[in-house]
């Protein structure tokens, strides 16, 4: 198994936000600004790989029966740590990111990657998912929180961009700009990817988009 | 073995494991937590009551002697300078914002009048309700006296005792001023001598 190619399914293939729509919730709570989003994606890659090497290392010992209850006490140990260590070391970050770090524990992209790779791959590989995977997250939520943050606040990574007239739409910062920006940004994706499989596989757009959404 | 029985122990296995390690991070994480906790709190009481270099709180008994049974005040902190005489008092209190409970410290001078106030947290709109943060507003209650209550008003301030409420944000400009005024009350009833 190709590392990169493992590393680039995480990271554009099978992005978990823009193709795989999961963990939605944070993504779109936490990134009111880059350095939040930065963060999150960064917590979130630490868990995922954590959980991705344990799971992996665990998976012919524990049963079938229990493998959900498993994967959750591994999940929720590192998300535990994370946040001690957050709470006691990067303080600010650790406010402005408040329950959506403990929240890690039921985002569905650590345990959809526990499932569907790690308990099903050797070691090696089952850290480069983590990574790519925590990559695409990260790359994700970093994208989304610059572009609410600059619209919204005037500034990026807390660096003001404007002058002191400019006058941001607040609607960028709060929910509504969160959905806006981000089915934005998932359209763009993907007809982004499209393009490339189109022009790689010779395959027309036309074609792809039929059974991207099943159009009979 | 019984199958349930395996089960049971791997589970019990990768719990244990689990617990061990967590009580390792606890135990190389809980100090440095309390230490910045404990800072942390006394950089916001030193924002709000300048001139005091070192805070006491007051204990449970007397909080409950000053304070009384009202759930909004949090904690009481004596203030010294540093030859530690008494300059004042900050206050950490809760009040009832827009999106729910708005908590903040206000700095009261034993001459009698606001040093400051400082919010800690609070969940009000960005950009609206989350600009009672920003020191356009916060200042505006440096100095004024504790003998009147405050009010909030929708013009720049004719009077002393008037506060500009927040753009967009008279609810959240409401709660603030309420809390103030409270801590106002008590400090005139109970802790003015």
């Amino acid at each position: 198994m190709k590392f990169s190619k493992v590393f680039y399914n995480g990271l554009v293939k099978e992005n978990p936000i823009f193709v795989q729509a999961l963990g939605m919730c944070s993504v779109l709570a936490v990134t009111t600004s880059a350095i939040n989003g930065l963060a999150m994606g960064l917590a979130v890659t630490a868990v995922l790989v954590s959980s991705n090497l344990v799971v992996s290392l665990l998976r012919k010992v524990i049963p079938d029966k229990i493998r959900i209850p498993a994967f959750i006490v591994v999940i929720a140990t590192f998300v535990t740590i994370v946040e001690m260590f957050m709470k006691a070391y990067t303080r600010d970050l650790y406010n402005a990111l408040g329950i959506f770090i403990p929240l890690i524990v039921v985002n569905c992209i650590i345990l959809g990657r526990a499932e569907a790779f790690a308990s099903k791959n050797s070691l090696l590989p089952s850290i480069v998912d983590g990574l790519g995977m925590g990559a695409g997250y990260t790359l994700a939520v970093v994208i989304l929180g610059s572009i609410r943050e600059i619209l919204g606040s005037g500034s990026l990574f807390g660096i003001q961009l404007f002058g002191a007239s400019f006058e941001p739409a607040l609607i960028f910062i709060m929910p509504p700009g969160a959905f806006i920006v981000l089915g934005i940004l998932i359209g763009l994706f993907n007809h982004v990817r499209k393009r490339k499989e189109a022009s790689e596989t010779g395959v027309r757009e036309e074609v792809l988009d039929e059974y991207i959404y099943n159009i009979d | 073995m019984k199958e349930i029985t395996k089960i049971g122990l791997i589970l019990l296995l990768i719990t244990a494991v689990a617990g061990v390690i967590l009580g390792v991070s606890n135990a190389v994480t809980s100090e440095k937590i309390a230490e910045i906790e404990k800072i942390a709190n006394n950089a916001a009481k030193q924002e709000v009551l300048k001139e005091a270099k070192n805070f006491v709180a007051l204990d449970e008994k007397r909080l409950k002697e000053i304070a009384g049974s009202n759930q909004n005040v949090l904690e009481i902190s004596e203030g010294y300078d540093a030859n530690s005489s008494l300059v004042g008092y900050v206050f950490k209190i809760t009040s009832n914002g827009y999106g729910g409970e708005i908590q903040f410290m206000v700095g009261i001078s034993k001459k009698g009048y606001i040093t400051g106030i400082k919010i800690l947290n609070h969940r009000e709109t960005p950009g609206l309700g989350a600009n009672a943060t920003k020191s356009f507003f916060t200042d505006s209650f440096k100095g004024k006296s504790v003998a009147d209550k405050l009010v909030v008003v929708k013009h720049p301030p004719k009077a002393d005792n008037e506060i500009q409420a927040l753009t967009g944000a008279t609810i959240t400009s409401n709660a603030i001023v309420n809390g103030v005024n409270m801590v106002r009350e008590i400090y005139n009833s109970k802790l003015a001598n």
